[in-house]
């Protein structure tokens, strides 16, 4: 799924100017780093892809949808072909880990037997399928962090959108989830990562981008991490 | 159909899972239903009481000597209002005469003769029909004479008009007060959802799908809730009536089972009907503010 940002600029009341002037083509099947210090943008702009920010001015389109003219319902379908990895995980605390990531399922309207089979097979992938039974505050940082990679990739999305998905992760914990991560996109899943996590970018290139300050300071294929805050 | 067998799972789970907030909502539905159902009762009681007054009220018609009472009776019969005639002999006017001032009745026959006049009693449908009719009977010529209890018939004229009213408004204060308080309690239980809400909306939940979980919940809760209200106010009303009519036996209270029956599926009805409509309104409220972009 392609991403393309013309000209956007997000400004919060009263003037926070959130993101500005991006122009930005991500293509089906890449990878990209959002890297840039706390508060610069990188989570307003993936907001943006997920329409829960809509840009004060500029276009955006996904997979060919243009985001500003999407009514309900099909929001409702364009939504259900993207994962996301939520920075503060988002889990359910009333469900079940299996649950968690049925329910993605189920709102698509899969029969139950699909969905069982679909979503073991996730928990197998991530590595949790031993703890289904449990419920969110009863797993760990990490499991919860595989629980909502999990969720976000049952449904084989064409976009995985995810934000800080191995923060407060140990390194160990952090390269397994990347491995997971560099194997969806493998698929042909287009990924798009805010991360902070040096080691990582510096590991696995990958095209980065940068933002400072809501800009865009640095596009760079097989980039490293070093932050360079406009200068 | 695996949307609709998602929701009604998801509904039930909703019931289950947030229990003390289900048994809120039962307890609250069903004592509003209960005060509905109670102010139904009240308001049919007294327009059953209004009614058998107006039903007792008549217009009394003496006929002139001689006159042909086969024609009258068929003359008033004729008249718009009149519900029911019965034609009072002279003999029959003297018995209940005699039935009312006993002995003293004596004193009527010294005459020689019964002095009592040929009558009809006449039943008008309402009592805000007595003045009118009374007024068209004054044309038939066979009747001499009308005698009604003009101010009585005036008051419950007045009084039949103001029970109307009154139980049209007390019926519809308590359903909007229903409505209000059913719609608070769901909007708290939809409250303690609404992260979840979000969530749902986020990896591509529809409104609908969102929405009939709790649409759900609401209508199996509040059926509940006025269901068991139904319960409560027979078995507390026939109680009170038992002990009423003792009390006051000249008081025609309801005791048609059938009426109440009624009352109980028009409440089980309503409750279904106003738990429906305010957790659809409580569920939109969220619905947009989680689907509203920033």
């Amino acid at each position: 799924m392609e991403i393309k940002f013309s000209g956007v600029t997000k400004i919060f009341q009263p003037d926070i100017i959130a993101l500005e002037d991006i122009y930005m083509q991500v293509e089906k099947g890449e990878f990209v780093y959002l890297v840039g210090e706390t508060g610069s943008g990188k989570t307003t702009l993936m907001r943006c892809i997920t329409r829960e920010v809509i840009p004060t001015r500029g276009q955006i389109s996904v997979g060919g949808n243009l985001l500003r003219k999407i009514n309900r319902f099909d929001l409702a379908l364009f939504r259900r072909d993207i994962g996301v990895v939520f920075q503060s995980f988002l889990l359910l605390p009333n469900l079940t880990a299996f649950e968690n990531v049925a329910f993605v399922l189920e709102v698509m309207g899969l029969p139950p037997r699909e969905i069982t089979e679909r979503v073991s097979e996730v928990l197998k992938l991530v590595g949790i399928w031993r703890r289904r039974n449990l419920y969110p505050p009863q797993l760990s940082g990490g499991e919860q962090q595989r629980l909502a990679i999990a969720r976000a990739i049952v449904n084989s999305p064409s976009l995985l959108i995810a934000d800080e998905p191995t923060g407060n992760l140990d390194t160990h914990t952090a390269d397994e989830i990347m491995q997971l991560i560099l194997g969806i996109n493998a698929a042909g899943t287009t990924v798009m990562m805010a991360t902070h996590n040096q080691y990582l970018v510096d590991t696995y290139r990958h095209r980065v981008i940068e933002i400072h300050r809501g800009r865009i300071v640095r596009d760079e294929d097989q980039g490293r991490y070093e932050l360079h805050g406009g200068c | 159909m695996a949307a609709v067998r998602y929701a009604c799972r998801d509904g039930w789970r909703l019931i289950v899972r947030h229990w003390g907030m289900s048994l809120l909502t039962i307890f609250t539905a069903m004592s509003v239903f209960f005060i509905i159902g109670a102010s139904t009762l009240f308001v049919l009681n007294v327009r059953n009481i209004v009614s058998s007054l107006e039903n007792q009220m008549t217009i009394q018609a003496y006929l002139k000597p001689k006159a042909d009472v086969k024609a009258a009776e068929k003359a008033i019969k004729a008249l718009p209002y009149v519900k029911e005639t019965k034609l009072i002999t002279r003999d029959m006017a003297l018995e209940r005469l005699r039935s009312r001032i006993g002995e003293q009745a004596k004193a009527v026959m010294l005459l020689g003769e019964n002095p009592l006049p040929e009558s009809i009693e006449i039943k008008v449908r309402k009592a805000s029909d007595v003045a009118e009719t009374a007024r068209l009977l004054v044309a038939v010529p066979e009747i001499e004479d009308i005698v009604y209890a003009g101010r009585v018939a005036e008051k419950l004229t007045r009084v039949s008009g103001f029970v109307e009213k009154f139980s049209i408004v007390m019926l519809l204060v308590a359903i909007a007060a229903s409505g209000v308080v059913l719609f608070n309690t769901i909007r708290i239980s939809v409250y303690s959802r609404e992260e979840e809400i979000g969530v749902m909306m986020m990896v591509g939940a529809t409104s609908t799908y969102v929405t009939l979980p709790f649409v759900i919940q609401g209508f199996i809760l509040g059926l509940t809730g006025a269901f068991l209200a139904s319960l409560l106010l027979g078995g507390t009303y026939y109680a009170a009536v038992t002990r009423l009519k003792d009390m006051l036996p000249f008081i025609p209270f309801i005791e048609s089972t059938k009426l109440t029956g009624k009352l109980a599926f028009m409440l089980v009805c309503c409750g279904a009907t106003v738990s429906l409509i305010s957790s659809l309104m409580a569920v939109e409220k969220f619905i947009r503010k989680a689907s509203k972009p920033l």
